[in-house]
């Protein structure tokens, strides 16, 4: 089997060398993907869209469709996830199980019964470095969402940034502090929130122009096209930081 | 000067790469890929897309690598050779 | 970087691709499979990447101090989606795997193939 791997791997290596020895030569200026799409996206992105990030702009509004199945994709991961059963692993080694630092709250569950779960304790140093620059990474976080379409940042910056603090944070502290921070009935509807703004920004958008997550393209219209792309900003961010926590969530309990 | 960098970045990609296929141990072989995620963050920096590097850093190295030390929480631990 | 008409960072996504394919395909640990896959992808983004790139270009964010020639902004787009797709496909593959070795105690594909 290995060397079967092996030889569909340098033939494939071949063929592929091969298809990218006809390619132009990457970073030069004048290659043909600068002349077409990109480049009118480039020249006229920012009187069409009204932002300065040109990658924001073609996520959300040239490209904005993959956007919207992008989110509806990564909704459907979680339920995938959350539909498989969920039994306690019986037969698991020792699990790293945070316990809060000295409060003495342990956020070891004692219900498997004749499982030997070792809770290491978090080093002092991670506890200390996390809670001094957690407030700081969700200003920045924030930051990139709220300026997100003038400097790089964004939707999905600040998701994944917000779902590595969630998780930094249960890591740290015992998931069941963190998950107090988003209560239950609140997390089933925060988690949809991504697919169930970009649909009804969309529809906004064919009420206003016809055309299905159409923004408008008068000059005038530039306020409602920034409401349009902010609102999808935050229902990306928020759905997503949220999936990501819960995908976390899932898969230690 | 920076087709040199290019050249030890893409190099330093490769070896970590290859570490990875050849590692046993697990655990192991998730840590290299979390590195594997930083350089490759560092080449998008390079590339010019700043964007993305910040995805890849907060989703190589923060999400995925997590996940993969949960699940190796739950099975096993080294892998039989 | 042209080496002997080869563009070099387009054969170095290559070799990175055909190495988690050797991941995918050869290894028998099924960790190490979704490890493969991740790879491949990581291969696939950088490659799409470097074809939008200018040498000694800018990001493509206009107007805070940066100047023409502006890297591609379409395959940062693509890469981005692709990305949140590849942690879609590894959290579903992870639960899958954990699941498998709740039922089966395994999982290497060697020993799953001698199940009855």
């Amino acid at each position: 089997m290995r060397w079967l791997g092996a030889a569909l791997v340098v033939v494939a290596a071949a063929t592929m060398i091969a298809g990218v020895a006809d390619l132009p030569v990457h970073g030069t200026p004048d290659a043909p993907i600068h002349r077409h799409v990109g480049a009118h996206y480039l020249e006229h992105g920012v009187a069409e869209t009204g932002m300065r990030n040109m990658v924001t702009a073609v996520l959300l509004v040239y490209r904005g469709f993959d956007t919207f199945l992008e989110v509806v994709v990564i909704f459907t991961a979680l339920v995938a996830v959350l539909a498989l059963p969920r039994g306690a692993a019986e037969s698991g080694p020792a699990r790293v199980v945070s316990t809060a630092g000295s409060t003495g709250a342990t956020a070891s569950d004692t219900d498997a019964v004749g499982t030997q779960r070792a809770d290491v304790p978090v080093s002092p140093v991670v506890f200390f470095v996390v809670r001094l620059i957690a407030p700081f990474i969700a200003i920045f976080a924030l930051a990139s969402l709220y300026r997100g379409h003038i400097t790089p940042g964004g939707g999905f910056q600040s998701a994944a940034i917000f779902g590595a603090l969630f998780i930094a944070l249960a890591l740290v502290f015992g998931r069941e502090r963190v998950a107090r921070l988003v209560p239950v009935p609140a997390r089933v509807w925060l988690q949809a929130v991504g697919p169930v703004l970009f649909a009804l920004v969309a529809f906004v958008g064919w009420c206003l122009t016809g055309a299905f997550l159409g923004y408008p393209a008068e000059a005038a219209a530039h306020a409602v096209r920034e409401a349009m792309v902010v609102t999808l900003e935050v229902g990306i961010a928020v759905g997503g930081a949220v999936i990501l926590a819960q995908l976390f969530m899932v898969m230690e309990g | 000067m920076s087709d040199v960098f290019d050249a030890v970045m893409l190099l330093l990609l490769i070896s970590i790469a290859v570490t990875v296929v050849r590692a046993t141990d697990l655990l192991a072989a998730v840590v290299k890929f979390a590195l594997y995620s930083l350089v490759l963050c560092l080449v998008w920096q390079h590339r010019g897309a700043p964007d993305v590097a910040m995805t890849e850093a907060a989703v190589g190295a923060g999400v995925t690598s997590v996940l993969f030390v949960l699940t190796i929480a739950k099975t096993t631990r080294s892998e039989k050779p | 970087m042209v080496l002997f008409g080869l563009d070099l960072d387009y054969a170095a996504c290559v070799v990175l691709f055909c190495l988690g394919l050797y991941m995918l395909v050869a290894k028998s640990n099924l960790l190490k499979k979704v490890l493969g896959l991740n790879v491949m992808e990581t291969a696939v983004f950088a490659f799409i990447v470097t074809a939008g790139m200018v040498e000694g270009g800018d990001p493509p964010t206009l107007g805070s101090g940066t100047s023409p020639p502006y890297a591609s902004p379409i395959p940062h787009a693509m890469v981005l989606t692709g990305i949140v797709v590849a942690v879609s496909v590894t959290a579903v593959a992870l639960a899958l795997i954990a699941q498998i070795h709740a039922h089966y105690g395994t999982i290497e594909v060697d020993e799953l193939k001698e199940l009855p």
